[in-house]
């Protein structure tokens, strides 16, 4: 039967208006997207095809599909393409927009974590008031501006995981301990801090992370800092790329880089070795979308002992974690149609090197691929560590508590 | 100064060109506004100016009206300014008293207020009519040229470029920086689409640069400085010490049997590094001249001074090898200059995901050249690193062009050569071919003829853009793919098929490389290849044994560099400028400086070698003239206020200007000076002056821009 179309151009063009990229209307087809993208195969429309579906008019049938909620922001297909199209942070967040707005509803998972956002701000729906428990026993005094603002060198957003998950606490104690150790002056927001919503507007939840930012707004007003320091790489991009369009310009670094210039200072105070073989995953947060692939290595090789080997994919070609762009809440929906958990295949990789740890730097990936390894018999054989617990190894600032 | 007793009698005349400059300003106004200008006498508007009838309008205006100034409004003096000049010293009046106002490039092709551009204008009439006012009749000038030309590049492109100057009886300067003449053209095995050996109608043009009495070839060398201007070029020429005396060596190549190293040893370049050469060799068995050269680095003697010099006893009597030679510079006048300096291959590297300088068996095409040349490093066989023939062979298109990240531009010449290595690959080795491409371009006399020839050949299409080679043991993902191993002739390659070196040829020459430099004993994987068929639209993986990059022609490396030499410009993409797109294609900005070949963009033989043609018609036809005229906007020195400081001669470009030591003054050569106007600029006296850009005519011109905006 034949199809009834109606142009889709005017579609892309709004989209090109968006300023994110080059203009899809340059899209030549080659399908370089689709085959570079870790779920193409199992998509029914692989990037390429939802850009030709859009031009060609057909959003109705793309709105529907179970294809657009199975990106889990890798970047991939937008660092290759050949014409600069943006797909992950353009296409794919429009489209999912416009399906919301016709209201077709995102998987159910997903949906819980919107309601967290919104109710507590946060995404795991914890109470607001336990925001400092990560620090409970913590032996470094915690500066909280929301109660005593004063003016700091380093404003830290902990983040929501490193703030209430139990295998993320420590990653913020070790930051805690080494930012001190470093005598930078920092301070958090404490039980007033609110997640600042990348993944929900990369979700197509434009509205929530409207409502997150002018939260954000609200709480930097008046407050007195040099830099914002975060542990997750999504929370960097929203205050580099998508706080800007709202008027919040903040000097903003991710750990890693931060750590990464102040190598030096590290180094000197590295007193312990680290014997062990270790491998390290890039994030596509600050990894492809900045290109920051040599700071991490760099602290990982100062680490004395510490035997850096790189996987198959790395750097630019790294394999997700999944966990972007709402993947963290889309494993359920993405394995129903016919895709799989990238973290599996990530740590498959990850052994294949030998190492016995793999280091990160975002904080959904320590569930993640531990989760990975218990699922494909390698726990035990693989640790998930992240970068900041080897480095506070190294420097003999570990839990003194747990000892 | 114009003589004040004359009155001004200025005629301006405002070009319709059609529509397209009356299409969107209102001539009629225009005209009518001129005539309000002092000193005009009559001013009309008229559909075409450059027509006969229009050039006609103005010779007759000229008597009939007693005109001494002309003012054309129309487009670009570029175009144009030449035809208005003609017509004027047609009808008794001096060339240089005609002015052009650009309201077509400056104003209606620009402005998108009709409004604004009716003002921007008037205000280009008005500054012409000032200005003209002040003009005062020149005289021309001609300078003698030397009837020789540099061709720089010895690649397929100057050789025909220099071939056809001395065939029109002209002295060339041929200058190449390899050791041997025949550029990347002598890489190849076949060309397309008619499969000539490349060598076989190649070399007879090499020979005969060899022989022919009007070319010097100056192998091994380059051009380090070039001085004058066009019909009077100096240039500087850098000869690197091969160690072997040209004029004593008989090319023998007893040398190279006599080295102390018995076999090769070191990377041959010309192989593209997969087959190895002495420290004294000669990079193919046709190079011109046949004379060999030794590689200072690696050299025995030359490196440390030490060695029995074996060489030295098999070349004897003749007395070639000379380890004392140095750099020597020559230099020589020529007229004209052509710029044949070639293109790089793109490397691969960088596109990690293709994996070339991982995978041993990911090759680019210029390596597959070499490795099925007859006179390449494995004698023509195809084989693997370890020695076995490849069952399954894949060719990406489009790697590095089309690409933003890489190189935006089509590079013309990858689809064709794609198809005829694909050809070519399976006549070697009876291979499934893929060739995985975006768009198929076959635009040549005879091109799509081929592509059919190969799609019925059975080689296989596939559209798509390849996204990963990996080896097939790591293909972890794979395994979620539903459509590898579809039946579509995806199946796993044979695992079993055991290692069968290939017998180098024992009768290899000296000089011919032996082992290819990715050379391996165990078995090499074979390789997934993930594209997505955009045409079935699913993504498939596909194993291969081989992958062949299509890489893009890029600019050469020192283009920037040349191009500075030589004083042209770059496009964006970095291959050189020519003047017009369309009407200029092998000049260039600077007048007696032409293009030929890949230095000006991607090209195939057939466009090179119609180009180099052309470039040669071009610099024969400006030899030819015997003399040229100058521009007539040169400096001069009013006498009686320089005082000799020679701030001028220091800052002058073109080497123009020198002291007269007798009356202590600076002279300006009219031959050498090209109307820059930096000694204008720079005179604290104000004793250096240019004709056309007085400063009393820049300010009538700002007045009459000014007056009007």
């Amino acid at each position: 039967m034949l199809q009834k179309t109606s142009s889709g151009l005017d579609f892309l063009e709004q989209l090109a208006a968006t300023g994110e990229g080059d203009s899809p209307l340059g899209c030549m087809q080659c399908g370089l997207c689709s085959a570079s993208c870790p779920l193409g195969h199992a998509m029914e429309y692989p990037p390429r095809r939802l850009l030709l579906r859009a031009a060609a008019g057909q959003l109705d049938r793309l709105l529907k599909s179970p294809t657009l909620w199975m990106c889990v922001g890798c970047y991939l297909c937008s660092f290759r393409c050949p014409r600069g199209i943006e797909l992950t942070d353009g296409l794919w967040p429009a489209l999912r927009d416009r399906a919301m707005q016709a209201g077709i509803q995102p998987p159910t998972e997903l949906q819980e974590t919107f309601q967290n956002l919104l109710k507590y701000g946060n995404v795991l729906g914890k109470s607001p008031r336990q925001r400092l428990q990560w620090a409970d026993g913590l032996d470094v005094p915690v500066l909280d501006l929301s109660k005593q603002p004063q003016p700091v060198e380093v404003l830290w957003i902990v983040g929501d995981y490193p703030s209430y998950y139990p295998r993320n606490q420590p990653v913020a104690r070790a930051f805690a301990r080494i930012l001190t150790a470093l005598g930078v002056r920092w301070g958090v927001l404490g039980t007033k801090e609110c997640a600042l919503g990348e993944c929900d507007r990369m979700f197509g939840e434009e509205g929530l992370f409207e409502m997150l930012v002018e939260k954000n707004r609200q709480l930097l007003q008046g407050l007195q800092f040099k830099m914002i320091v975060v542990l997750d790489p999504h929370e960097f991009r929203a205050i580099e790329h998508y706080y800007p369009r709202y008027g919040m310009r903040y000097p903003v670094e991710h750990y890693v880089t931060f750590l990464a210039n102040r190598l030096p200072e590290l180094t000197a105070r590295m007193v312990r070795s680290v014997e062990a073989t270790v491998t390290y995953h890039d994030n596509c947060c600050v990894g492809r979308r900045y290109q920051c692939f040599d700071p991490p290595r760099a602290l990982l090789g100062a680490i004395p002992g510490l035997k850096l080997v790189e996987m198959e994919r790395n750097r630019e070609d790294s394999l997700c974690c999944g966990g972007g762009g709402g993947g963290m809440w889309l494993d359920a929906h993405i394995v129903a149609h016919g895709g799989y958990r990238l973290s599996d295949e990530r740590i498959k990789m990850a052994a294949r090197t030998g190492a016995q740890i793999l280091a990160v730097s975002c904080p959904f990936e320590l569930s993640r691929f531990e989760d990975a390894a218990k699922v494909t018999g390698l726990e035990g054989k693989v640790q998930v560590r992240d970068i900041v617990e080897l480095l506070a190894e190294a420097m003999d600032l570990v839990e003194k508590e747990s000892v | 100064m114009r003589n004040p007793e004359t009155p001004l009698r200025i005629g301006v005349y405002v070009c319709h060109c059609g529509t397209n400059i009356a299409g969107f300003l209102d001539v009629e106004e225009l005209a009518a506004f001129a005539r309000t200008l002092p000193g005009v006498v009559l001013a009309r508007d008229y559909k075409y100016m450059c027509s006969d009838p229009g050039q006609e309008l103005i010779k007759q205006d000229i008597q009939e009206y007693r005109l001494n100034r002309i003012v054309v409004a129309a487009c670009s003096p570029n175009l144009h300014e030449p035809t208005f000049r003609n017509a004027a010293e047609a009808a008794g009046m001096n060339r240089f008293l005609v002015q052009m106002a650009n309201i077509r490039e400056q104003v209606s092709w620009v402005a998108t207020d009709r409004q604004e551009g009716m003002i921007k204008a008037r205000a280009h009439i008005a500054a012409a009519v000032r200005r003209v006012a002040l003009h005062e009749p020149l005289e021309r000038q001609y300078v003698r040229i030397t009837p020789r030309v540099l061709v720089v590049g010895g690649g397929i492109a100057g050789i025909q470029a220099a071939l056809n100057i001395a065939d029109a009886g002209r002295e060339v300067i041929l200058v190449e920086r390899q050791p041997s003449i025949g550029g990347h053209m002598a890489m190849f095995d076949k060309t397309f689409p008619t499969l000539d050996c490349a060598a076989c109608i190649l070399t007879p043009k090499m020979t005969a640069i060899k022989t022919h009495p009007n070319i010097k070839l100056l192998t091994y060398s380059d051009v380090v400085s070039v001085d004058g201007s066009v019909g009077r070029y100096t240039v500087r020429i850098r000869r690197r010490p091969r160690y072997i005396d040209e004029q004593a060596c008989v090319g023998c190549m007893q040398c190279i049997e006599g080295c102390v190293f018995t076999r090769p040893k070191f990377p041959n370049e010309f192989d593209q590094g997969l087959g190895y050469r002495k420290p004294v060799y000669i990079p193919f068995a046709q190079a011109v001249p046949p004379v060999p050269v030794i590689d200072p680095k690696v050299c025995l003697y030359l490196s440390r001074g030490k060695c029995t010099q074996t060489c030295v006893k098999a070349c004897g009597e003749r007395n070639a090898i000379r380890f004392d030679q140095t750099e020597t510079y020559e230099e020589y006048e020529v007229g004209a200059i052509i710029v044949a300096t070639g293109f790089r291959a793109f490397d691969p590297t960088p596109i990690r995901y293709y994996g070339y300088s991982t995978y041993p068996n990911v090759y680019t095409a210029l390596e597959i050249e070499r490795l099925i040349n007859a006179g390449g490093p494995t004698a023509g066989q195809l084989v693997l690193p370890d020695g076995r023939t490849p069952k399954r062979v894949g060719i990406i298109h489009c790697v590095g062009s089309r690409d933003k990240k890489y190189h935006p531009y089509c590079s013309r010449v990858c689809c064709m050569y794609a198809l005829k290595l694909a050809h070519l690959v399976k006549e070697h080795t009876g291979a499934e071919v893929y060739n995985f491409y975006i768009d198929i371009r076959a635009p040549g006399k005879a091109f799509e003829e081929f592509y059919q020839r190969v799609e019925n050949e059975g080689v296989r299409f596939i559209r798509g853009k390849v996204a990963d080679i990996r080896p097939v043991s790591q293909a972890g993902v794979s395994a979620h793919s539903p459509s590898s191993g579809n039946g579509d002739g995806n199946t796993p390659p044979d695992p079993s098929a055991t290692a069968q070196a290939v017998q180098l040829s024992p009768s290899a020459p000296a000089y011919q490389a032996q082992p290819a430099k990715k050379e391996s004993a165990t078995p090499i994987e074979p390789l997934l290849v993930r594209v997505e068929d955009t045409l079935l639209g699913e993504v498939r993986e596909i194993p291969l044994d081989m992958v062949i990059l299509a890489i893009a022609l890029e600019p050469q490396p020192d283009a920037d560099e040349v191009r500075r030499l030589f004083g042209i410009s770059c496009s964006t993409e970095g291959f050189f400028l020519e003047k017009h797109p369309k009407l200029a294609p092998v000049q260039t900005a600077n007048d007696g400086v032409f293009l030929a070949g890949a230095c000006q963009g991607p090209k195939d033989i057939p466009d090179t070698v119609a180009q180099a043609s052309a470039a040669a018609a071009a610099a024969l036809a400006l030899i030819d003239a015997g003399q040229i005229e100058l521009e007539p906007n040169i400096a001069w020195i009013d006498e009686t206020m320089c005082s000799g400081c020679r701030t001028c001669i220091l800052l002058c470009p073109y080497k123009a200007i020198h002291t007269d030591l007798e009356r202590n003054v600076a002279v300006v050569d009219p031959a050498l000076c090209k109307g820059c106007g930096t000694c204008v600029a720079a005179c604290p006296s104000g004793a250096a002056k240019q004709y056309l850009f007085s400063y009393e005519q820049i300010d009538q011109e700002l007045e009459g821009i000014l007056n009007y905006v």
